[in-house]
Order: structure tokens, then sequence, then C-alpha cells
């Protein structure tokens, strides 16, 4: 207990510092409890050690620090000296400014008085002046002058005149003003009349005259109401005179077909001009944005005027009765009863003129009156003024006539395309020497001519219709009728007969001559039937081409039709039924391969087959004797090609150049696998294997010089058995096989390989099976 | 009597909110391609049924169509991309031939009529009479109520037109372009239905070699004729 005793005080004194307390090491009893807590207290006291010492070294710093700051002191308080004296200064220049500025504003307000006194006074000096000048005026008759008093005085402020009236000179004023009202109604009714009477008197210069003072006296609705109606009797009578003309004049003229398009057209022309001469008055004297009431006016006697003659071409053209006759024909389907075609081209041609003319004006109408807003104001061209114009445009008289005309026109384009088609096909013909026959050009001169007119019409979706009908009678009727000629087939019987040279021909005209005739129709309606289904070939294939230089031209000429501003929604719906002439094309692409296919299996492969298969007459198991007959006197291959090419010279004369490439490749492949299961059934001898590979190498240069395709291909498993055929022995195989295979791709499979060593006669099966391949 | 296919997923309004140029979509990407056409008396809610499903919106005042207006949307089904090109045709008499020409290409037709308007369903057999002569006959053609929205004021009962569609062997479906109830569905699923036609199609022609990975299709088909 002694020996701790002071180290227990010194402990104490560190207080919180320990982690033993006083108390504890007071309760302790035990040794070694005493000597750990000896031992920890010791190391406690050491690391206080240390701190201590880390402290007294951190004292030269802080002394020098405490030094700077007492250097600092002086300088700051000069700071806090400038510092007192820059506020005073700011506190004193900051009621300056406000004494200042509120000195100005008293001015400032003291001056808007003024200018408002001033003004009040130069109102009421002006509304005196207006009043004497109106008075003097009006006495004068000099109109415009009264008219710009009555303006001043309208664009006074009212709440000014009305605090006027309640000054010292109320009575004056008030006086005054009721002299004004006065004259102010005095004057509407005079400039009204004198209108009416100018108007009345077809005064042109008075007219315009009295339309430029409504505006100043703020009646701009009433001027254009009278102005409108001005120009409309002028519109009605003039176009009143042209349709008189048109209907009862001379008709021998050249332009006799199309004199309702041209009544229309001077009718449309006429407003155009009306518009653009008067545009300007409007403009200066009513301001931008007036143009639209103007046009909403003039726009009712251009209906009723294009009514009228629209109604006189309907009735004397009949447009009514031809469309009933070719709707009805349509209907039945019955050809031959109706109207002639070729009877409806000017009236169709007169009605897509007419439609253009009206979609020309109202293009015209459309972007005239959308300038006059933006004059206005560019932003708000918004909405409601372009919703306004397009309901004016799209929904007018003239608008919905032309889409009746058109309704009606969309049926007859359609009979007369249909009827047309249906004419070329029946009067069709084939010239020796032309690939196709006439009605493939008949037809698409018709089907294009039918689409440009509907496109003249400058209607999309006439356009659009027509695109459809065309697409229609395309891929039904006229397919159909191609697809007809087709399944009659081609005739393979006969053809073989002729193919066969003068020994069938004489023995067909013996067995005819034994019937006791000689039927030489066969031949030669057999010979026709040959003729048409080859030129059917080519028509389908003209046609699909034909039809996508259709589409292609379409889209170059709509292209132009897009240039002039047709939305792109128009132009999604062009391109969408244009590329329903795709599918189109393609499907006569498809009927080109089924004729081609039914060519093949009629016409080709019968023939052919017996031509290949004669190879096995000719025996390849042979000596060196035979090998040198061959050699003088080829057996076989050489009057394969010119068999081959009796056959297909007919195709090369009588085909398009396409057909004719996929035909010799159909041929190709056909001879190629006739040739392998032919050569399979046979056998070798050494030089028979010889023979075989100068046969088929002749055979495949022939084949060369025919076709544009590479035919090495469809002939490299051939090429391969021919060359197994050659070897010495079977193990030379070897040589070629695995990886001494080099640049060469086998087509054979292993056992194909060892089939064709078992055609060598010489060849052992043992060593065959031996091979390991 | 309704096909439902609920697993339809629409694609986000933004792939169909602008026509696309056609030349353009050959270079996507899309399984199918549909034309579907819409045809009704005037004023039934064509436009409206349009414009909600392609645009999501309602254009309150929407004035007539003129002629036939043109909107593509594509949708995904089942993880097909479906282009739908949408032709909206004009009611009124005058347009007729215009719109006439578009039933032959036409894979479905949606004929609308105003249950609010006893007129324009009356009509309906003169619009299947077009149908008959006009579109080819493997087209598939539904019939939509719309408007119903406004029920007080229905004309035509429900059960009528379900009668009257059973009886045509249509589909039939009542709609709302203002509430949007049913446009979605409408048209999603008509994809579903032209979908399976188009595989059926392509199953008979050549039946003798099925094509791998058809197996899917059962899977789908059962989804589309769960109720």
């Amino acid at each position: 207990m002694a020996d701790n005793g002071p180290v227990a005080a010194k402990r104490c004194d560190a207080g919180s510092l320990s982690s033993v307390s006083m108390e504890t090491i007071l309760a302790l009893t035990e040794l070694e409890d005493l000597e750990r807590v000896y031992q920890q207290l010791c190391a406690e006291e050491k690391e206080v050690d240390s701190e201590l010492e880390r402290l007294v070294g951190q004292e030269g710093t802080i002394h020098t620090k405490m030094l700077a700051l007492q250097r600092m002191g002086p300088n700051l308080q000069l700071i806090e000296g400038d510092a007192s004296q820059l506020s005073g200064m700011i506190t004193f220049t900051c009621s300056l400014a406000e004494n200042v500025s509120r000195k100005v504003r008293q001015l400032d307000l003291a001056k808007t008085r003024l200018y408002n006194v001033i003004q009040r006074a130069d109102d009421i000096l002006d509304l005196k002046f207006c009043t004497d000048g109106v008075q003097t005026a009006l006495r004068n008759e000099d109109y415009e002058q009264a008219a710009a008093h009555i303006h001043r005085y309208l664009s006074l402020d009212q709440s000014v005149i009305e605090l006027s009236r309640q000054g010292e000179e109320s009575s004056a004023v008030d006086a005054s003003l009721l002299m004004l009202q006065d004259a102010e109604q005095k004057l509407k009714v005079i400039v009204a009349e004198k209108l009416d009477e100018a108007v009345a008197a077809v005064d042109l210069a008075q007219v315009e005259r009295f339309f430029k003072i409504f505006p100043l006296l703020g009646l701009h609705q009433q001027g254009l109401d009278r102005f409108g109606q001005y120009l409309c009797s002028q519109l009605s009578s003039k176009a009143e005179e042209n349709l008189l003309l048109a209907s009862g004049g001379d008709l021998g003229e050249k332009r006799a077909p199309l004199v309702f398009a041209d009544t229309l057209t001077l009718l449309l022309e006429g407003i155009a001009r009306v518009v653009e001469t008067h545009q300007p008055i409007v403009e200066t004297y009513y301001g931008p944005g007036h143009l639209y009431t103007l046009i909403t006016h003039l726009q009712q006697e251009c209906d009723r005027q294009a009514q009228k003659i629209v109604d006189k071409f309907i009735q004397q053209r009949g447009y009514h009765n031809k469309f009933q006759v070719a709707q009805s024909n349509m209907m039945k389907s019955v050809p031959g009863e109706g109207i002639e075609p070729r009877e409806l081209d000017p009236v169709l041609t007169e009605v897509t003129l007419m439609n253009a003319r009206a979609e020309l004006y109202l293009r015209f109408l459309r972007r005239r009156m959308l300038a006059d807003f933006e004059v206005g104001d560019a932003q708000s061209v918004t909405q409601e003024h372009q919703q306004n114009t397009e309901k004016l445009l799209k929904h007018c008289l003239l608008s919905r006539t032309m889409q009746e005309l058109i309704g009606y026109y969309i049926p007859m384009e359609e009979y007369y395309m249909r009827e047309s088609v249906n004419k070329a096909v029946a009067m069709d013909t084939y010239e020796k020497g032309q690939l196709t026959s006439s009605m493939v050009d008949d037809c698409f001169y018709i089907v294009k001519k039918c689409i440009s007119r509907a496109l003249s019409s400058s209607s999309i979706d006439c356009l659009c219709a027509m695109i459809n009908h065309a697409n229609s009678v395309l891929e039904s009727d006229f397919r159909e009728v191609l697809y007809n000629k087709l399944r009659q087939g081609f005739p393979a019987t006969t053809l073989q007969d002729i193919q066969r040279g003068v020994s069938s021909a004489v023995s067909l005209m013996q067995s005819s001559l034994q019937q006791g005739k000689f039927n030489t129709m066969g031949i030669e309606s057999a010979e026709h039937a040959k003729a048409a289904f080859l030129v059917t070939l080519n028509n389908v294939e003209v046609c699909s081409e034909n039809i996508t230089t259709l589409k292609r031209n379409l889209e170059n000429d709509c292209s132009k039709l897009f240039n002039q501003g047709a939305g792109s929604g128009e132009q999604a719906k062009i391109e969408s039924c244009l590329s329903d002439l795709v599918d189109t094309s393609a499907k006569f692409k498809d009927l080109l391969q089924e004729g081609l296919t039914e060519l093949n299996t009629t016409a080709i492969k019968p023939q052919v087959k017996p031509w290949i298969s004669s190879f096995l007459s000719i025996s390849h198991n042979i000596e060196e004797e035979e090998f040198n007959d061959y050699e003088a006197n080829d057996p076989w291959v050489q009057q394969l090609i010119v068999n081959l090419e009796q056959l297909m010279a007919e195709f090369k004369t009588a085909q398009s150049p396409v057909i004719y490439d996929i035909l010799t490749s159909l041929m190709t492949s056909l001879i190629s696998i006739e040739m392998e299961k032919t050569v399979l059934k046979c056998s070798f001898s050494r030089l028979g294997g010889l023979q075989f590979d100068k046969e088929l190498r002749s055979l495949v240069a022939y084949l060369t010089t025919v076709t544009t395709w590479t035919i090495r291909d469809k002939f490299a498993r051939l090429t391969q058995m021919a060359t197994i055929l050659n070897l010495e022995r079977v193990t030379e195989i070897l040589d070629y096989w695995g990886p001494n295979s080099g640049p060469l791709t086998w087509r054979l499979t292993p056992a194909e390989v060892r089939q064709v060593l078992a055609l060598r006669v010489d060849f052992r099966s043992e060593d065959i099976k031996r091979l390991r391949l | 009597m309704y096909f439902a296919c609920d697993l339809c997923i629409p694609s986000s309004y933004k792939s169909g909110e602008y026509p696309v140029f056609l030349f353009s979509m050959s270079m996507e990407d899309y399984d199918y391609l549909f034309k579907i056409v819409l045809i009704g008396n005037a004023g039934v809610g064509k436009t409206c049924l349009v414009r909600r499903f392609t645009q999501g919106l309602f254009p309150p005042g929407q004035g007539a169509t003129i002629g036939v207006d043109f909107m593509i949307k594509t949708v995904e089904i089942k993880g097909q991309k479906v282009k739908l090109q949408i032709w909206d045709t004009a009611g009124q008499e005058r347009f007729r031939s215009i719109t006439q020409s578009y039933y032959r290409s036409a894979n479905a037709l949606i004929l609308t009529y105003d249950i609010t308007c006893e007129d324009s369903f009356r009509c309906l057999p003169e619009w299947l009479r077009e149908i008959e002569q006009y579109a080819n006959n493997q087209v598939v053609t539904i019939l939509v109520g719309n408007k119903i929205d406004l029920a007080e004021k229905r004309e035509v009962l429900r059960q009528r037109a379900e009668d009257f569609a059973e009886s045509q062997s249509m589909l039939y479906l009542e709609t709302s372009a203002k509430e949007s109830d049913n446009v979605e569905r409408l048209f999603l699923d008509l994809a579903c239905e032209l979908i399976q036609e188009a595989k059926q199609n392509k199953l008979d022609n050549n039946d003798t070699a099925p094509m791998p990975g058809e197996g899917k299709t059962i899977s789908y088909l059962s989804c589309c004729n769960l109720n």
C-alpha cells in the first residue's frame, strides 16, 4: 500500500487521463493485481511524458506566430479607421443619391402629367378642329377630308373625351361632340349611298374612292361587303357571258372539246386577277388580314358561277349518262355492249383539266390569304387563321363540285382502262421476229395514259385511286390472260417429232397418209401453240420489267408534283400505292418461273433425256482399237452437241436474252444430273475412262460457249467422276484424296468414290474395299 | 364472341406519330405489314379512331375527311414487329369511288357505325355489298360500334349489333375514341388475327415442309383464343 501511495497521488492529479481510478487502486489487495496496475500506470506515465515533450516542442512555433500577430496589431487599427471613414462616405452618397432620384422621379411624374395635359389639350383642340373641319368638308363634299376628321375623332381616347365633358367647358365640348356624332352618321349614310350609286353606275373610280373611305369610319366589314358585292356582280356578268358563248357558240373550233374547261379557266383566272389587282388597295386602306373577308365574298360568286358551268358541262356532255353506262357495264362485265372507250376520251380529259384548274386556283388563294395574314403578324398566322383558310377552301362549293366530278371520273377512267386493255388483248397480234406480241405494249400504253391523265388532274386522291385500279387490272385481269395462255402448255410431242429430224417427219407423213389424209394442220397448229407459248413467256417477262419502269417513271412525275408543294402525307399515300406495283411485278416474275418450269419439263427434259441415255448404248469397256475408232468417228458427244444446239437455237431466236439465259441454265442442270445418273449405269475400261473424260470436256466446252452463267460448278461432280475413271490403279486415288487434295474440293462422298471406282471393270473390288478414305 | 389478346404490347406512340415514307420502309425491319381500311358512314368517328390509336389524340370538332388519309403505326405482338398501314376513308358519298379503289389490297376492313345513330347501322348491309363487290375474299372484316361514351343517346342495342355481326360472321367490338375505350384492343386484336391468317396461309402453301420454329405458333394461338 505504501509503495503505491505517491503513484496513486500523482495519478489523481492526472485525473481523467488515467484508465485506473484512485478508488480501484485503493481497493486492490492482491499483489498480482497491484503489479498489473502498476505496469499499466507506468505505461501511461510514459505516454504522458512523450505527449508533454511534443507540446513543449511546439512552443517555438507558437511564439513566432504570437510575434507576427503582435506586429499586425497597429496595421489593424489603421484599417479599422479607414473602414469607418469609407462607411461614412457611403452613407452620405447614398442619402445624396436618394435625394436626387426623388427629385428626378418627381420631375418625371410632372413631365408625364404635362404630356397628358398637352395630349388632352391637343385632343380637345382636335375635337374642335374636327368638328369645324367635318362641317366644311361635308359642305364642300370633300368626303375624304371629312372621313379623315371622323377617323381622327374616332381614334381619340374615349376616356379623355369623357373627362373633357366634365371640365369647365363641358357644354362647348358636348356641343361639338354631338355635332361630330351627327356628322359621323351623316357621312356614313352619304358614303354608303355614294358607293351604292357608283356600284349601280359601274364607275370603278368612284367605287374605289368610297371603298377607301369606309375603313376611316371604322366600317371595314361594311366596306368589304359592298366592294365584294360590286366585284361579284362584275364577275357574274362576265361569267354568264362566257358561259353563253360556250354553250351556244360555234363548237367547230379546235378547243370545242375543252370548252367548259376553258370557260371555268376564264372564270377562275378572272377572280385571280381581281384578287391580284385589288389586294394592294385592301391592304393599304384596310390593313393586312382583310383579304380573307374579301375572298370569302368572291368565293361565293365563284361557287355560283362554277356550279353553273359544271351543270352545263354535265348536261351538254351527258356526263352522268356516260357514267351510268360505264358503271352498269362494269357491273355486268359484259363487253361490247357499253360505250366505246374512245368516246370517253375527250370528256375524261376535260374533267381532269377542270380539276387541275380548280386546284391551281385554290392553291393561289391559299398562298395569297396566308401571305396577307403573315404581313399582319408573322407569329399569329396561327391555327385559327390557317384553319379558317383551309375551311374556306376545302369546303367551298367549288371544291365539293370538283370532288363530285372526280368521283364520277374515276369509275369512268377505270372503265376506259379495263375496256381498252380487253380490246388490246382481243386484238393481240404477233409479228415474226418480234419477241413480244402487241398486247403488252398496247396494255402498258393504256395504263400509262390513264394514270398520266389522273395525274394531270392534280388530285392526289384521284391519282392514287387510278394507281390502285391500274394495279388491279394488271395483277388480276391482265395476269389472268397471260396465265391462261401459259396453262395451255407447250405442245411437247410434235416438237419432238420435228426435232428428231427428217426420219420422224417422214414417218409422221406416212402415218398421216395411211390414215388417208395429210394432216399438216396438226403440225401447223402445234407450231402455232408453241410460238404462242414462247411469246407469252416473253410477254410475262416484259410485263414484270414494264411495271417496274412504270413505277419509276411515276415516281419521277410525282416528285415534280411535290415540288409544287403537296404535303408529306400526300407523298406517303402515293408511295404506298406505288409500292403495290412492286408486288405485282414480283407476281409476274413468279408466273415467268412457272412457265419456264413448264417449258423445261415438257419441251427440254423429254428430249434431252433420251439423248443422254443413248450414252448407255456406247460401250466404254473398250480396247485400243475401238478407242482409235471412236477417235475417228465420234460415237456420241458430237451428235448430242448438235442436238442441243438445234434445240436451243429455237429458244435463242424466240426468247428474250433473260429467258434464254434461265433456260440454258435449267438445261445445263438437267444435263449434269442426267449424265451422272447415266454414267453410274455404265462400265468402263481404262481407255473407256479416257474416252469419257474427252467427251465430258467437249460437252463442258460447248456449254460454256452458250451460257453466260458459269457451268463449271454444275459439272464439278461429273468432272471428278471422270478423274476417278481415269486412274491407273485404285490406290492412285489417294494422290488426290484427303491431305493430297490440294485446291480440289471433293463433291463426291467416300461411298460415291467407291461406287465410281467400281465402274471400272479392271479394278478389283477387294482393292476398292481395302481403300481408306 | 371476341377474340382477345391481352398479351399484346403496344409499342410507344412515337413510332407511329408521323407517316413514314415507304421507300425507307423497306429498309426497316418488321415481321408483318398489314393494310387496314376503315369504312362506314360519314361522321361515325373513323378519323377519331385512327387518330386516337396512332397519335393518342381526340381532336374535337374534327372536320369531314377529304378523300383518304394515311397513317402508319408499328406495334409489337409477342415479340414480332407488325407494321399497320391504316387508311382512313371519307364517308361522304362523293368520295366513294376513291375509297373503293383501296378495298382490293386491304388485309382488313374496319366497318364502323355510330351506336347513337340508327341510320349508320341501317346502312351496314349496303357497305357489306360494297365489300362483297370490291374486296378480296380473304379480307378480315370487323364491325365496330363507336361512341359508347354517349351511352345515354344509344339507339342501337348491343345485342342487335352482335346478332347482326354474327349473322354476317364478322367480329364485333364497341369502342369510344373519346374515352379511348377498346381502341387499342381493336387494332391489336386485328393485328393478332391477321398474323394468324398469314401464318395459316403460309402453312397451306407449304404444308409438306413445316418451317423450323413454327412450333411457337401453337402457344401463340392458344393465347389468342383464351376468351
